[in-house]
């Protein structure tokens, strides 16, 4: 039935608008790759100018506003348009159907939409630095009263979010109506990929907690036409009922942005270990827990704002539960790394900096989660630092870790390893010099979002700049590695280059338009079930 | 293993057609429930702080008469209801934990 | 269509599969509900915060329009309803003209909220005008939440009979019968989710007594 000379989702049509009006799954994955990695090379720009500004005490390189700008910008480009969307909207549409057996998501034309929306939505982001009155300098949270008040073109920008979180929606709509309808025969709940129930958990995130700040928004923009506003004290508004709102979703949208990195990890491991995961069901229903509970932590971002003591010892408690789910997957992943007949290759390096910077990352978030540290470490680099290790060094890694991973199976090509290996160890190195001195000046006091600080907070701060050079160089040197490995003549890759065993490995690389030249065939034993497949 | 709400089954679709009747029996309810809730709020004068509860849980027997029959939650498979009662228990926890915040200031 | 040779997979994102189409409404219900839900939390607080004043400031707004109004969506949730028992019995024209009374239900909706709305203005209250400044703590917020909750309903009222048009031309052109009613079925659920979140509003805004 099935020719063996198929031709690739690549080959099956060609030119500019088979690619922005495709509704092939695996094709708008990759216009979301991207354009993500467009944005994100912004962002790092923009951040790696604000680590020169702090290379030295005193006015480096830019005003105290122009700096304000900056770090918005970094944290708007970074959050809205890198970081939500990367893992589910690149690795989910281009994955999650394979992983399940099928040939598309459930609703193809809504994901496209769903990307026309996002750049629609990047676009009026970005449009705040060429046109209007700047770019918003209010920090990625747009804090009532302040958003409404400043000169700058905060309307665009909160509009922007508003606009993406659309995107977000349609993605994660899309994911759940997929995973409860388009499994193949035989694939039942448990039997799916981690990654995919990691992307379940997330959509439902997406699904949930978006609309809330898309309201909260509207409400910004609606004070800033009116004039007027709900969080105005001068007519009995509470500034501080903004900051509910905005964490009622951002909070959830760390999981976001956290979840489908969890999914990678797990993807990755068993794949490097040869062996099946450690607590299937563990991580599995860890996920759901993870996004459950982290509904109900917002609060511990707003510790020193004047809320009640009694909410704050709610919000405390809670934020102390959700380790438990994220304890119960690192020790998991760990256990699976025991007695496994581990394979260094570059994509497990990641894993492994994902590992060992989340760990840093979540119990950093420990002492920011408890009540009388918090008070204390609030809004200084402690909190940056924390951030960083979980977004960039967690989601970040486990990012370019899946980039890595699955290179060989989206393109049908290969990069050199050893430059791999070599670029990861320089961007480890990197990364880790830029962000730990960050933890030690935000305990010495130095607070975050100036663009000045002390003499005292010297030393770390030229480190953490001389990390951001470091950094930049790995990246530089990875991405390169990469798009090298797109010219030269084409290596023979094969269906299974690392001898992993979720059905993606089961076609061509690349694979066909309809994802499957013969039918997928669903591991007995679970979807990690190496003893009895290989 | 294979939850049964969760079948690939094609027949779910449409297997229950509401009559007429029904639904006008569905609407007579919510009307009374209407006009129930209008006049204890304007006779009713003197419940004061229960107006507040008594209005909200008229509105929610409305709703749910809505969800069930008009939207045939009914008949529709059990996941449905599960995940409108998740979404409701999130929301609700919105506000308890808002209110914590509010009344104990 | 791209989709072509080859191997056809049992469960295809390509297929139709009006099970799918369902659950994806339902769905987007949830985030619609929660989009309101947002502003019932910001309603909540106020109202926790200023009770007095929401009491003295709903005394303004026309019980007998919002109960009509309440009336007019109820019908028409009915008549929807009935349109999608006409179209599975295969009658589409049936279904046709109750959803023609349903959309004519919608824009009686809207005169009226266009008539409560313009005595609101008229008497400055609408939020920036000169009455509104003057109004005390509390009161102003009632009335800005009143604007925008009601504000954002009637957008969904809008949107919901525009679907509903669409729905009609669709049945009109034989595209929905009685094998294929999804666009009847998920218009009809997204129009009693805007009778649902009436269902909330009226109450809270008009009958705090």
């Amino acid at each position: 039935m099935a020719a063996t000379t198929e031709l690739n989702f690549f080959q099956v049509k060609k030119g500019l608008f088979s690619w922005i009006f495709s509704v092939d799954h695996k094709r708008v994955g990759l216009l979301y790759l991207y354009s993500i990695m467009a944005f994100f090379l912004v962002g790092v720009i923009l951040g790696v100018l604000m680590r020169l500004e702090l290379l030295n005490p005193g006015k480096d390189l830019m005003e105290a506003k122009t700096y304000n700008q900056v770090f918005t910008m970094h944290g708007v480009i970074m959050i809205f348009l890198f970081i939500i969307p990367s893992i589910p909207a690149v690795f989910g549409n281009f994955f999650l159907p394979i992983m399940l057996g099928t040939d598309d998501v459930a609703f193809p034309k809504l994901n496209l939409l769903s990307w026309w929306i996002y750049v629609v939505g990047a676009l009026m982001a970005l449009s705040t630095l060429l046109f209007g009155d700047g770019p918003a300098d209010t920090g990625w949270t747009f804090y009532a009263p302040y958003s409404v008040r400043t000169g700058t073109n905060v309307t665009m920008s909160v509009l922007a979010a508003f606009v993406l979180g659309f995107a977000n929606i349609l993605t994660g709509l899309n994911f759940i109506v997929t995973i409860h309808r388009l499994r193949t025969p035989g694939m039942t709940f448990f039997k799916m990929p981690l990654f995919a129930w990691a992307l379940y958990a997330t959509s439902w995130i997406q699904l949930l907690a978006t609309p809330i700040i898309g309201i909260t928004l509207l409400m910004i923009v609606a004070e800033r036409v009116l004039g007027v506003g709900l969080f105005d004290p001068s007519i009995g508004g509470d500034p501080i009922l903004y900051q509910h709102l905005f964490w009622i979703y951002s909070h959830p949208a760390v999981y976001i942005m956290a979840l489908p990195a969890f999914g990678i990890i797990s993807e990755l491991l068993p794949t490097f270990t040869h062996r099946t995961i450690f607590g299937y069901k563990a991580i599995a229903f860890s996920s759901l827990a993870i996004a459950f509970v982290g509904y109900f932590v917002w609060g511990h971002h707003m510790f020193t704002t004047g809320m009640s003591g009694a909410a704050r010892i709610v919000f405390s408690i809670m934020t102390f539960l959700v380790a438990i789910p994220t304890a119960i997957k690192v020790f998991n992943w760990v256990a699976t790394l025991y007695k496994g007949s581990i394979d260094v290759q570059p994509p497990l390096l990641y894993a492994l900096g994902f590992i060992f910077q989340f760990m840093i990352g979540g119990l950093s978030g420990l002492v920011l989660g408890a009540l009388a540290s918090d008070v204390h470490l609030h809004d200084t680099y402690f909190v940056v630092g924390h951030f960083h290790y979980v977004m960039f060094g967690g989601t970040g890694f486990a990012f370019f870790g899946a980039l890595h991973y699955w290179y060989p199976k989206i393109w049908g090509r290969m990069y050199n390893k050893t430059i791999a290996n070599i670029a990861f160890v320089i961007f480890f190195i990197g990364f880790n010099t830029l962000y730990f001195p960050m933890l030690i000046s935000g305990l010495m006091g130095m607070p975050r979002r100036y663009y000045d600080y002390l003499p005292e907070f010297h030393l770390p701060n030229m480190i953490s700049t001389y990390g951001s050079w470091i950094l930049a160089t790995g990246l530089v040197l990875m991405l390169g590695n990469l798009i090298a490995g797109f010219f030269g003549p084409k290596p023979e890759i094969g269906r299974n280059y690392w001898g992993g065993i979720t059905l993606e490995w089961q076609t061509l690389s690349p694979p066909p338009l309809q994802n499957f030249d013969k039918m997928p065939e669903i591991p007995k034993g679970g979807p990690y079930d190496f003893e009895n497949n290989y | 293993m294979k939850n049964n709400t969760e079948s690939h089954d094609e027949s779910a679709h449409g297997t229950h057609i509401t009559s007429n009747k029904e639904h006008y029996s569905t609407l007579a309810a919510l009307l009374l429930l209407t006009v129930l809730t209008v006049s204890i709020s304007v006779f009713g004068a003197n419940l004061r702080s229960l107006t507040v509860a008594t209005a909200m849980l008229i509105a929610t027997v409305k709703v749910i008469v809505v969800a069930y029959y008009f939207m045939h939650l009914k008949f529709e498979k059990k996941i449905y209801t599960w995940l409108v009662l998740l979404v409701i228990v999130l929301f609700l926890s919105f506000l308890i934990l808002t209110s914590i915040e509010y009344l104990n200031r | 269509m791209e989709h072509h040779s080859g191997l056809v997979l049992p469960n295809s994102g390509h297929n139709r599969d009006a099970e799918a189409s369902k659950l994806g409404m339902w769905l987007f219900l949830f985030t619609e509900f929660l989009l309101f839900g947002g502003l019932f939390i910001v309603y909540m607080v106020y109202r926790m915060l200023n009770p007095e004043a929401f009491l003295t400031a709903s005394y303004q707004l026309n019980v007998t329009l919002g109960a009509m109004n309440t009336v007019v969506l109820l019908v028409s949730s009915m008549t929807i309803a009935m349109s999608i028992t006409a179209i599975q019995q295969g009658n589409s024209k049936r279904s046709i003209q109750l959803l023609v009374f349903t959309v004519a239900a919608s824009l009686v909706f809207l005169v009226i909220k266009y008539f409560e709305w313009s005595a609101k203005i008229h008497h400055g209250l609408f939020p920036g005008m000169d009455v509104f400044n003057r109004l005390p703590h509390g009161e102003g917020l009632f009335f800005y939440l009143y604007f925008f909750m009601t504000g954002l309903h009637a957008l969904h009222i809008i949107i919901g009979a525009i679907f509903i048009v669409v729905v009609i031309f669709r049945t009109k052109n034989g595209l929905l019968n009685a094998d294929n009613y999804s666009h009847t079925e998920n218009a009809g659920l997204y129009w009693h989710l805007v009778d649902m979140i009436w269902i909330y509003l009226f109450p809270l805004f008009y009958l705090i007594h």
